[in-house]
């Protein structure tokens, strides 16, 4: 774990965010049309078969990571690429570092990639004295505004069109425009010509297929394409959990992300990279480095929450949140927000750090019924929450009062007494602000259920 | 599922997904097409691979070398795949990919017998040892990162145009 | 037929006129209702928190109270149904006896409406009611029971009432428990979006299966002005009685 041991204000971020009206009418809209799409998109398909094939081949593959991880690498390399190992997020974005520098790369031009922004890789190359200019459009957005990801796959979804105008035009200098269509010609143009210029590509993958060594990208733009067709060198990261066994179980997913993402029935292009180019074709990079990046996984896996491993970072349970819908990406102060966020970044960053997010559920189950892979996330969250008590990052005073409820419950004469307490104290409670919360609730009756009932 | 329900899915799928396509049965029809797709169009990109390719009748003035520049790109496209109204583009045969991804215009022919009806008869098929470039196009290139409003042609091709021969 | 009743902590607490409508009601039907005495709480609070200790507990305490009678346990209340049924078995993974007991218990656990419904057949009696009535659908009920048509087919047998689907009616109110008094200010916001979905309706009545989410939705009542009630689906049948 990193130095940053002090806990998320996850409370304080999202009462920040409850009281941003900008902010909540652009969550509102985002998740509330990804919900009627996905819905659109899954109306007429046997959902629940789908789901359950994919988990199971997840299931399978976790089960025998290793062993596919070393596929993968063996029939990477037989087709042309480089394979590193990566334990952490230093060592990946060391190793990264060293192929550009070997390369001679001045600039790189970068595919949306979740991990790279897990393992703040473009920070480290910036100070490393290289240019790197993100592709995707959300992407884009953000690295001009300087922030971070708010969704996994509409990064820049908490900015309005009028944002996004004034950003334009302040940074890079054109025409002030709200118009949505305007500005993305806008960046095409701008990032044409770094396409056209970088030394180098940086992606993710959305899968590493073992049996063929392939790496398999969606995207909607052709950003991922072209990151990964024009420049010479092409450098991929990923983390070793995104693997799957041959290009056979891949229709499985091509079914079920696109839908469970943005509700398309298919991205406009998936991408199959075999290695690098080989005699007699014309595409393909010359060179193609892939880092393998473990950064916890091999612990996770052999952990109850196991299951988090399954995920295909298709955002699903975002938009399905009520807490998310209304706080929006930020306020978790992680790379990974919404559900899939608490679990991923207390199960990565450690409980010291993140257990403030394990409050941002109502339990309410919604994320669970959308995971196209089954994450069980409502278990995994309730879990999470019995580590944290275990391990001892709840307030004293609500372990006090746990203690309490433990005795009432158990107590039939213990619990009498305190609902006659709970009776008497409440109005002192209320007005001298020690439960202000009370204030939500009702007094307690004068007589009980059970003192009414003959 | 016969080939000619296979092939009409695909058109089906293909237009929903914002393509412009049209089914012709001989070179003339194609050529008739082609023309119709290019006009107006004049710096056209076509790499002469496939005997299809050979017989396409592009004028040579508005023919380029370079598609980088082009603002078409006409190609003979290694299949299709009906389940999703998508084109194979494959880089088997010495063929550029992204010839057919910076045009504006990327016009793909394909031929009727290699459209397949889903998703796993051509991966299945596909193997281990796949070529290094195999992408799945379907439609025009889009975004919808800025208050979740469709733009269709972002870094891709503004327009996709589809002759099934 | 005779059953035990387990009208849950919160409506010994803090609604008791809904556990007096229930027995009512059921009486109604001809129900032998008892009322083990002894009961305190499901475990649910704990259960949410992550105390598993006092969770067990309060779950063996349960089991002790209702486990000896064979006769169904009717509960006004979908999460503590659930907590009882769904999540019981679970908790005494190590213990063979407790395991036994619980899962023997969960076999006979109904939520409220399940009930009426399936048991009394309580959708066909033609009970009485009046004015606009919504009905927001509680997250455990829904997802954890499966209970959806059950607590609808009784609303709309009623005489007299017209009933009015809610919008989003299986969104979070923002109860969630403990997240109502620790994350009130995201609480608040739903429990806001639900009443302006409830609000849109124009009905006068928004009945419910938990009273936790009926609690968080009158706070938001309360804070708006607004003049639309809460009434838990026990009630509003016994009312029609």
């Amino acid at each position: 774990m990193g130095a940053r041991s002090e806990s998320i204000p996850f409370r304080e971020n999202a009462a920040q965010a409850v009281r941003n009206a900008a902010l909540r009418a652009a969550m509102r809209n985002a998740t509330g049309t990804f919900s009627v799409k996905r819905s659109h998109a899954i109306a007429s398909v046997p959902i629940e078969e789908w789901r359950e094939l994919a988990s199971q081949v997840r299931l399978h593959v976790l089960d025998n990571l290793e062993e596919y991880v070393n596929r993968f690498e063996r029939n990477a390399v037989k087709a042309g690429a480089t394979v590193h190992r990566a334990k952490d997020a230093a060592a990946a974005r060391e190793i990264v570092w060293c192929l550009l520098k070997d390369h001679g790369a001045r600039k790189v031009v970068k595919s949306k990639s979740m991990i790279t922004e897990e393992i703040h890789l473009n920070d480290y190359l910036e100070r490393q004295g290289l240019t790197v200019v993100e592709t995707d459009l959300g992407e884009y957005i953000i690295q001009i505004a300087r922030e971070h990801p708010s969704h996994i796959i509409v990064p820049a979804i908490h900015k309005s069109r009028r944002q996004v105008g004034n950003l334009f035009a302040e940074k890079l200098g054109c025409e002030r425009s709200e118009d949505p269509v305007v500005l993305a010609k806008i960046a095409r143009a701008k990032l044409r010509e770094e396409f056209l210029s970088a030394d180098a590509g940086i992606s993710g993958a959305n899968f590493a297929v073992a049996g063929s060594g392939s790496l398999v990208l969606f995207t909607n733009e052709g950003n991922g394409r072209m990151c990964t067709t024009l420049p010479e060198l092409h450098v991929a990261v990923l983390s070793i959990e995104k693997v799957i066994p041959s290009l056979a179980d891949l229709p499985k997913f091509i079914r079920l992300l696109p839908r469970s993402a943005t509700g398309q029935i298919l991205s406009a292009y998936v991408s199959i990279i075999s290695g690098t180019r080989k005699a007699g074709e014309a595409t393909g990079a010359r060179h193609l480095h892939i880092v393998l990046l473990d950064n916890g996984r091999s612990d996770i896996v052999s952990g109850d929450c196991r299951e988090m491993l399954k995920c295909i970072r298709c955002g699903a349970c975002l938009n399905a949140c009520p807490v998310y819908q209304t706080v929006g990406g930020h306020a978790y102060g992680s790379t990974y927000p919404g559900p899939m966020g608490i679990v991923l970044t207390v199960l990565l960053e450690g409980m010291e750090r993140a257990h403030t997010l394990l409050d941002g559920t109502t339990l309410c189950g919604a994320c669970g019924d959308v995971c196209p892979v089954k994450v069980p996330l409502p278990r995994l969250l309730r879990r999470l929450r019995e580590q944290r008590v275990e391990i001892g990052f709840t307030a004293a005073a609500e372990r006090l009062g746990m203690v309490g409820f433990g005795l009432a419950a158990r107590s039939p004469a213990f619990f009498e007494l305190a609902q006659k307490l709970a009776r008497l104290a409440w109005k002192p409670a209320r007005i001298t602000g020690i439960g202000s919360t009370l204030d939500r609730m009702p007094m307690p009756a004068t007589t009980p259920f059970r003192k009414r009932i003959s | 599922m016969i080939q000619d329900a296979v092939v009409d899915l695909f058109i089906e799928n293909a237009t929903k997904a914002g393509a412009h396509v049209v089914r012709v049965t001989n070179v003339e029809e194609l050529n008739s097409s082609l023309a119709g797709m290019l006009d107006r169009v004049n710096s056209v990109y076509s790499p002469g691979l496939t005997e299809t390719e050979r017989t396409l009748d592009i004028p040579a003035e508005c023919r380029t070398d370079d598609y980088k520049d082009a603002a078409a790109c006409v190609e003979e496209v290694h299949g299709a795949i009906a389940e999703t109204g998508s084109l194979i583009c494959s880089s088997r045969g010495g063929r550029a990919v992204q010839a057919g991804l910076l045009p504006r215009r990327h016009i793909a022919i394909v031929s009727a017998e290699n459209i397949f009806a889903d998703l796993d008869r051509f991966l299945g098929d596909l193997g281990d040892s796949p070529p290094t470039n195999v992408t799945l196009e379907t439609g025009p290139s889009r975004t919808a990162d800025i208050e979740l409003t469709l733009t269709i042609g972002v870094h891709g091709p503004e327009h996709l145009g589809i002759i099934v021969l | 037929m005779r059953v035990q009743f387990f009208p849950t902590c919160l409506v010994d607490t803090f609604f008791p006129e809904t556990g007096e409508a229930v027995l009512k009601l059921l009486r109604h039907f001809g129900v032998d209702v008892r009322y083990p005495k002894g009961q305190t709480c499901c475990g649910k609070p704990s259960d949410s928190g992550g105390y598993s200790y006092e969770t067990k507990k309060a779950a063996e305490h349960f089991l002790a109270v209702f486990g000896g009678d064979p006769d169904p346990i009717v509960i006004p209340s979908g999460s503590c149904a659930s907590m009882v049924k769904n999540h019981y078995p679970h908790l005494f993974i190590d213990n063979h006896r407790l395991r036994e007991t619980a899962n023997a218990v969960a076999g006979r656990v109904y939520e409220l409406s399940q009930f009426l419904v399936h048991e009394l057949k309580a959708d066909l009696a033609g009970l009485k009611a009046q004015g606009r009535i919504t009905y927001h659908a509680s997250c455990q009920l829904t997802r954890e029971l499966g209970v959806r048509e059950e607590p609808l087919a009784l609303l709309h047998s009623l005489n007299g009432a017209q009933f009015v689907p809610l919008a989003t009616a299986e969104r979070c109110c923002g109860f969630g428990g403990m997240f109502m008094t620790k994350l009130p200010e995201v609480s608040m916001a739903l429990a806001n979006d639900k009443l302006d979905a409830i609000l849109a309706t124009g009905a006068d009545t928004v009945v419910g299966c938990d009273h936790g989410c009926l609690m968080n939705i009158d706070d938001a009542i309360r804070r708006r002005g607004a003049s639309v009630r809460t009434k838990h689906l026990g009630a509003i049948l016994a009312e029609g009685l």
